[in-house]
């Protein structure tokens, strides 16, 4: 058997540290941001049964991020009577997507082909964005579970962006941008995110500058949303392990600091 | 529990494992990922793509026109032969010419234009008080963009402007790290949650 190393020690520290503050789970109120209230009102003050587009834009390996922040919004929408249609511009994405509206829509008794639809994957995101703009129906002559468009009593009249509320993009990358820059440059569509936290500053300036309506960025912003929605869905409970894990990333600078200067004044010495 | 969860929950664990050491677990359940990870993706490129967009409309409702997207496809395959490389230009150009037709007016608009726009804020708020905010946007820009000037040599005032630029830039590094910190942790948060709750059953 290897000797543990300094890093496995580490490793180990932080098993613990997330492991036991999951499993005793205190109560930890996180104040809301006015980032998230911003896409909670959005969805909030749509009128019922508003058609949104969701948008799967992520990969399989950031579902562990990106599943709280889809089960707060998908719910708050379903719970709001809004009617979702799901797409889905990365592959990886797509069954994700469609089990996490399947489940939402479960929850509140939503129908499949009334309340909500899953279109599924098309390639070429841009093309998929640019083409949906002029035809939905065109682009997707049937929907993830191989029903004709016109089948499906929730898309009858449902043409393009102009009988859509907005788009809400879950992404884990750039894809969000191509919303912005075609579903919103071209189209005026309005554009919302739910966003991993490494793109929140990706992301920043285009809430900034107002291209991108609202944003709700990492297991924080999911957190919050939780909060506003009154649904704990992961993110409370994996923030309690995210703060728990920066104060041991914290206290092990403190730490590895004072070895540091220790060691250089007694080699000084 | 069901067959899924057990496959996921050991997969985690196989993952996890190479915090420990490079193993075999490990490299089994990598080589398992990324063969399965292909594998989905050309399932779905098949069904929803090819089938959906090309052969289905092309053979089953006869729209001919999809035959010049089928060319142009197939001629990238030219290139895989000496003498009919040059015909893979055909299908390259078509794409360049019309994804930069495309993107460069909605980047320029987007990423330029309204950025640039949303940079020039009022300075003055409408109660005669300074805006801080905008005056801090419009002098991060102005000294960051200083750094980025290479024409002249960095001494005086722009020397001072882009030693000034360096922090907005440190930072922005600075943010961007923590935030990717948290994003990383949140997917092991994530995992952990699962092995815990799923695999577990623990809380």
């Amino acid at each position: 058997m290897k000797r543990l190393e300094a890093r496995h020690w580490t490793f180990i520290g932080l098993f613990l540290t997330i492991g036991i503050t999951m499993l005793l789970n205190f109560r930890l109120d996180i104040p809301v941001s006015d980032r998230t209230r911003v896409l909670y009102d959005y969805i909030e003050q749509l009128p019922s049964g508003s058609t949104l587009i969701v948008s799967f834009d992520h990969e399989a390996s950031s579902v562990p991020e990106i599943r709280p922040i889809a089960l707060s919004i998908l719910r708050h929408a379903f719970k709001k009577g809004h009617k979702l249609i799901g797409v889905a511009l990365l592959a990886e994405g797509t069954l994700i997507g469609y089990r996490l509206m399947r489940q939402t829509a479960e929850e509140y008794g939503r129908v499949y082909g009334a309340d909500y639809v899953y279109l599924g994957f098309r390639p070429q995101y841009i093309a998929a964005i640019l083409s949906m703009g002029k035809s939905i129906r065109e682009t997707y002559p049937q929907d993830y579970r191989g029903n004709d468009y016109d089948s499906l009593p929730m898309l009858r009249g449902i043409e393009n962006y102009s009988d859509i509320a907005g788009v809400l993009s879950i992404a884990d990358g750039s894809l969000t941008t191509h919303w912005i820059e075609y579903g919103r440059g071209r189209f005026d569509i309005p554009v919302a995110a739910g966003v991993t936290a490494a793109m929140v500053t990706t992301y920043d300036p285009y809430v900034a500058s107002g291209q991108l309506d609202a944003m709700v960025g990492g297991l924080r912003g999911a957190a919050e949303y939780e909060q506003l929605i009154a649904r704990e869905g992961g993110g409370i409970r994996g923030m309690l392990a995210q703060s728990s894990a920066h104060v041991y990333v914290v206290v092990l600078i403190i730490i590895g600091n004072i070895i540091h200067f220790a060691s250089r004044r007694r080699r000084a010495a | 529990m069901d067959f899924g969860t057990i496959i996921a929950g050991i997969l985690t664990l196989a993952i996890l494992s190479f915090l420990y050491r490079d193993n075999p677990v490990y490299k089994m359940a990598e080589s398992l990922l990324i063969g399965v990870s292909i594998g989905y993706f050309l399932v779905i490129t098949w069904t929803n793509t090819l089938m959906d967009t090309m052969f289905e409309p092309l053979f089953a409702k006869g729209d001919l026109f999809l035959l010049i997207p089928l060319a142009l496809g197939l001629l990238m395959f030219a290139r895989f032969h000496q003498k009919t490389s040059w015909l893979a230009k055909i299908p390259i150009g078509f794409l360049i010419g019309s994804g930069a037709g495309v993107a460069i007016p909605a980047m320029l608009h987007a990423r330029t234009l309204k950025q640039m726009s949303a940079t020039v804020a009022p300075i003055i708020s409408e109660g005669g008080l300074p805006n801080v905010g905008s005056i801090v946007v419009i002098v991060g820009v102005i000294s960051t963009l200083t750094y980025f000037y290479f024409s002249r040599e960095h001494k005086g005032a722009l020397g001072k402007s882009a030693r000034l630029g360096t922090f907005f830039l440190m930072v922005f590094f600075g943010t961007t790290f923590g935030y990717t910190v948290m994003s990383r942790m949140s997917t092991f948060i994530g995992r952990m949650e699962f092995l815990l709750a799923d695999f577990l059953h623990l809380y």
